[in-house]
């Protein structure tokens, strides 16, 4: 099977940028509002609430742990994460992952030291690490990669691995009780990530690799 | 394009990724910290790490999450809200902790599915391992000094 034009570039149509810039409205909670019409467009109003038992606490209670409190705990979850990834899919479905490509592809080599062809693996690996994972290794094998380049890639990809999907699955859990908006951790995340590929950059250039090919 | 069909999809793939790796992630970390509380670890290791985690604004026990996440981040966040329900964390902790939860998250598992995946070689591991958890490091201060 050939799957080289699934890397390469297509036409972005101009509604994926708006979904794209909608989809991330939504998980921000700026059109947050309980009386205008676009209040709909918001993950915590959609994901809703559990009603109250006896006025005090919902279905998990007071005082709950070990496994029992844990089950219920992780299963009172269960709709944040199907709601959350069903927005994702519908936005992938839509493109706005590739927008997001589009927009990304001329900043990879000043930013991460990555050439534009890996632009649509680093989108998806966002998502999916497994699927990152290997499309970066038909990148390599087709020669998009540098030997070097794909050791960067994987300190990109190794430091929380499906990121978006992970965080909006499992993270959700402690939106509630975090101090500070849920979107400013995930931003601290994709920084340090970004961080993270450049001091890798800085270890291949210093660390004594000469013996990796550019 | 169907895209209520993709919706439907996505809540699948939701359902089925919160039912097989969430939930019992979540509930192996419940059972670990009420475990590690009623023999006394806890308190212990909180006092071994207090001055440590002191630096990143977090009580010892903190330390607990960092170890859970390594195997799944699932589990670093069940492990960090069983620590809040047992009120040994705070909503400012969880904040500084969140992003380190991801960061160095799910590294064993990593290994197999990212770096076995790319082919990258083994005499590399040490140092992406290093650079998640430094990224880790970084992100605790930056919540701590910066953002909450």
């Amino acid at each position: 099977m050939n799957s080289a034009p699934r890397l390469q570039d297509k036409q972005v149509a101009w509604y994926s940028y708006v979904i794209l810039l909608l989809v991330i409205m939504f998980f921000s909670g700026v059109l947050k509002s309980s009386d205008s019409w676009w209040g709909f467009i918001d993950f915590t109003t959609l994901n809703g609430m559990y009603g109250t038992i006896a006025e005090q606490s919902n279905f998990l209670g007071k005082g709950g742990f070990g496994a029992m409190y844990g089950f219920l705990f992780a299963f009172s979850l269960i709709p944040g994460i199907m709601l959350a990834l069903g927005i994702v899919e519908v936005a992938e479905r839509l493109d706005a992952l590739r927008a997001a490509q589009k927009l990304l592809t001329p900043v990879l080599r000043p930013l991460l030291g990555l050439p534009g062809a890996a632009g649509l693996a680093l989108i998806t690996c966002l998502q999916s690490s497994d699927a990152g994972a290997a499309m970066t290794k038909e990148l390599y094998d087709q020669n998009l990669l540098t030997e070097k380049e794909r050791l960067i890639f994987a300190a990109f990809q190794f430091s929380s691995g499906s990121t978006i999907t992970v965080y909006l699955s499992m993270g959700v859990s402690l939106f509630p009780f975090l101090s500070v908006s849920h979107l400013i951790p995930l931003a601290v995340i994709l920084f340090y990530k970004a961080v993270g590929t450049n001091l890798m950059r800085l270890y291949l250039n210093f660390a004594g690799c000469n013996n990796i090919p550019e | 394009m169907n895209i209520y069909e993709s919706f439907l999809d996505g809540m699948r793939k939701g359902l089925k990724i919160a039912v097989l790796n969430m939930l019992p992630n979540v509930v192996v970390a419940f059972v670990f910290i009420k475990a590690l509380q009623v023999t006394g670890l806890l308190d212990a290791i909180g006092n071994i790490f207090s001055p440590i985690m002191q630096i990143f604004h977090l009580p010892g026990e903190a330390v607990a999450v960092l170890l859970s996440t390594i195997l799944s981040a699932g589990g670093g966040i069940g492990a960090a809200a069983g620590l809040y329900s047992h009120e040994v964390l705070n909503s400012v902790h969880l904040s500084i902790l969140m992003p380190a939860i991801f960061l160095m998250g799910a590294q064993i598992q990593y290994v197999g599915r990212i770096l076995g995946v790319i082919d990258i070689a083994p005499k590399h591991f040490p140092v992406l391992f290093l650079i998640s958890i430094i990224n880790a490091v970084l992100a605790m201060l930056t919540m701590a000094y910066l953002i909450v």
